[in-house]
């Protein structure tokens, strides 16, 4: 009896499993929005009611992005009836350790806040739909040009399409630079005129800056000398000479040994930006991305200033990196409506009015053109310095490779260990050569 | 024999939910991290069986595996005892009778609820910052301030101290336990002139020793698994220089941000299988420590 039972019951589990699984290949040949939770229900009545379209769009940021795009969404709803928006949104960390899952799934929303360091890995298998058919017709180029369109080029595809422009440099605060009896810095400076600042910076004990992010700016100083990080092909290291780790690395040791740079503990320590020796007036200035000098004005209440990166090469160093992409997904059902919208997203002006550069400077001239006088000041000095280096940089180069990700990791862990003297540049340099290979080339 | 039959059937239709539920989220998972630990699998591609490839690397080509390895043996063993110790003397203390015990045994208890929280991450931030209540008494007994958050040695330690403050769920089973020693045992003691000292150690520990065995297994347990403390100090990092690099967080920094899957899975069945040797050892030592009354004190 007892075990009649069981057999029945077990029937009706695997009736119901099955059941499950049959389920699931319908919605795979049918409506793919089934997969988010929240509007499992309405994603039906939409698919059943003629000519509308649900898009899921996902992105990461902050809540003032978050704020400020749903309000270009809903802008969007309004112009095309018929079209229904679904938002998913997070934070940077929170954004990819959802996306992976979704991926694997085949659920992927219908447009994607990419970045750099991932569009190879997502477009490399296949989940990302290539933007080509659409350039030119549903994304509207005119106005925007080739270089910043090839941002997004991975192999033969544009598989993420650019959303706004950042560039590296030195944003300082001119007052503590007059405090150390340096009028300005030169457009022109080179490696040698920042280890001679940092040295006056040293004596009148402030720090200069407050250390680089080790992958961003050795690929920098790798450019400024010819190379690049990694090789065009994505499956090695883009230099042969170790040397040229050891030259950058040991300056940047340096650096932390004579206190032009706070060391790691001390940067470890505190609770968060706003306590950074520089916010607070006891340090000159910080090397990071373009989009980030707002920012850095408002936290800290003073103005500041932007200068270039240290030379010699400056040219060649800098490029305009694709501060975020919009990518559409392989599995979208409509993904025309999809490159619409982003056509919607990068040429519309009264939504750019709203997005006000926060994902880099646009990339249509049109848009830079007309919100030049509805941006801040802070915002309008990004704008003149993105158009200086678009006048002396070179092209970024192929995307990054697939693993990427561990790549940065593995070298910012060395760079860690290197300002905590920890281990020697050559060491460094020889374990970063052999980790980033065998990740590399897998 | 109808009924009977029926009255099964509701049984298992009530019962159903949770089978579901445990199959397909916990043993069709367990099974398949099994499979995907034999394979390498990035999430996007179909996996590819490679053998034992991945738990080769593991001891041979991963130094910051055996780093992380390393590091959570320490947390386990020097985290757990005090942890155990901490929440035995909370429960002595609040086991005396007192007319506020239930309040404290709530307030003690409070850490423990909260522990994971971002906002006790925060909290952390302040306490052991540059000019936090810790490095304030360190420098009123003239010893040099830490950075707690830099020094990768100092940095596990605050791990440490978190893990102990929450000692909660163990002290109320440690005072469950003492609540059960039958009084008579302390007075006849007493009669006798035990000390204090006398009746702790011979009275209350084997007393307590079957609780101390269920506390020890279910504490060390945890705390390999531990990962939230980790991740929110570290902000996700294991930093500085891997000094929180707990096993769990090195084990989804594999899986979740390196994409490796396969070796993600192998790291957890090799966890799966240090702590069943470790569970099966602390058994086999409990007959020389564990007495129970059951068996005539034994």
């Amino acid at each position: 009896m007892r075990k009649l039972l069981l057999l029945f019951f077990t029937l009706f589990v695997s009736l119901l499993l099955v059941a499950c699984n049959g389920n699931e290949a319908t919605n795979e040949d049918g409506n793919q929005e089934e997969a988010d939770n929240t509007n499992e229900d309405t994603s039906d009545e939409n698919e059943a009611a003629e000519g509308d379209v649900t898009l899921r769009i996902a992105w990461w940021g902050s809540q003032p992005r978050h704020d400020y795009t749903l309000e270009v969404i809903e802008m969007y709803e309004e112009q095309n009836p018929g079209v229904v928006i679904e938002p998913e949104y997070a934070s940077w960390d929170d954004y990819w350790q959802k996306l992976a899952p979704q991926a694997a799934a085949n659920e992927l929303p219908d447009i994607i806040a990419m970045d750099l360091s991932y569009l190879s890995q997502y477009a490399e298998n296949n989940q990302l739909a290539d933007l080509n058919p659409y350039i030119g017709n549903e994304i509207d180029v005119t106005n925007i040009s080739d270089d910043v369109v090839s941002g997004g080029k991975v192999n033969d595809g544009i598989y993420g399409f650019n959303l706004g422009v950042n560039a590296l440099g030195f944003h300082y605060n001119p007052d503590v630079l007059d405090e150390i009896g340096v009028g300005e810095i030169p457009e022109d400076w080179t490696w040698e005129d920042y280890q001679e600042i940092s040295q006056q910076a040293i004596d009148q004990g402030v720090y200069f800056d407050n250390g680089f992010q080790a992958d961003v700016f050795f690929n920098y100083y790798l450019r400024t000398k010819g190379k690049r990080l990694y090789d065009e092909n994505g499956n090695g290291l883009g230099y042969e000479d170790d040397q040229l780790f050891v030259e950058f690395f040991s300056m940047l040791q340096e650096q932390v040994e004579s206190g032009a740079t706070p060391t790691p503990d001390y940067l470890a320590q505190l609770a968060g930006p706003e306590d950074d020796p520089v916010v607070k007036g006891d340090g000159v200035g910080i090397f990071q991305w373009s989009n980030q000098f707002v920012g850095l004005e408002d936290i800290s209440g003073e103005k500041f200033k932007m200068a270039p990166m240290p030379g010699p090469n400056v040219t060649d160093g800098l490029f305009l990196k694709p501060s975020m992409f919009f990518s559409v997904s392989e599995n979208s059902e409509a993904k025309e409506e999809a490159a619409k919208f982003i056509d919607f997203f990068v040429n519309d002006i009264e939504a750019n009015k709203l997005i006000l550069g926060d994902r880099g400077v646009p990339v249509s001239s049109e848009v830079k053109e007309a919100l030049l006088d509805e941006v801040s000041s802070s915002q309008a000095e990004v704008f003149e310095y993105i158009a200086w280096v678009e006048e002396n940089s070179t092209p970024m180069g192929p995307a990054d490779p697939s693993g990427a990700g561990e790549i940065i990791s593995t070298l910012d862990n060395l760079a860690e260990q290197l300002s905590y003297g920890e281990i020697t540049p050559e060491d460094a340099a020889q374990h970063f050569r052999t980790q980033a290979e065998s990740i590399l080339s897998n | 024999m109808q009924s009977h039959m029926k009255q099964n059937l509701w049984g298992y239709f009530f019962i159903g939910p949770f089978i579901i539920g445990f199959l397909s989220f916990t043993i069709i998972p367990i099974f398949a991290s099994l499979y995907f630990s034999f394979t390498s699998y990035n999430l996007f591609n179909a996996p590819q069986w490679i053998g034992l490839d991945n738990f080769r690397k593991m001891f041979t080509e991963d130094p910051r595996y055996i780093h992380s390895l390393k590091i959570t043996f320490v947390y386990v063993f020097v985290g757990v005892p005090l942890r155990l110790g901490f929440a035995l003397i909370v429960a002595m203390l609040l086991n005396t009778a007192s007319r506020a015990v239930g309040l404290y045994r709530t307030l003690y208890y409070l850490p423990s609820l909260i522990g994971g929280s971002v906002a006790v991450a925060i909290m952390w931030r302040n306490i052991f910052g540059d000019e936090g209540i810790v490095n304030l008494a360190l420098m009123s007994m003239g010893i040099d301030p830490v950075r707690w958050f830099g020094d990768p040695g100092a940095a596990l330690w605050m791990l440490i101290f978190l893990s102990v403050w929450q000692f909660g769920s163990s002290m109320l089973i440690f005072l469950a336990g003492l609540k059960s020693i039958p009084q008579s045992y302390y007075e006849a003691a007493s009669v006798d002139g035990a000390s204090f000292f006398q009746k702790f150690f011979t009275i209350t520990i084997p007393m307590l020793s079957p609780v101390i065995l269920f506390n020890a297994i279910m504490q060390t347990i945890a705390a390999f698994m531990t990962f939230v403390p980790a991740f929110i100090i570290s902000k996700g990092t294991g930093g500085p220089l891997d000094g929180t690099l707990l096993y769990s967080l090195y084990l989804f920094k594999q899986g979740f941000e390196f994409f490796h899957m396969g070796y993600a899975s192998a790291m957890a069945w090799v966890m799966l299988i240090i702590i069943a040797i470790l569970t099966s050892l602390i058994f086999l030592s409990s007959k020389y420590w564990v007495h129970y009354e059951s068996e005539g004190g034994r």
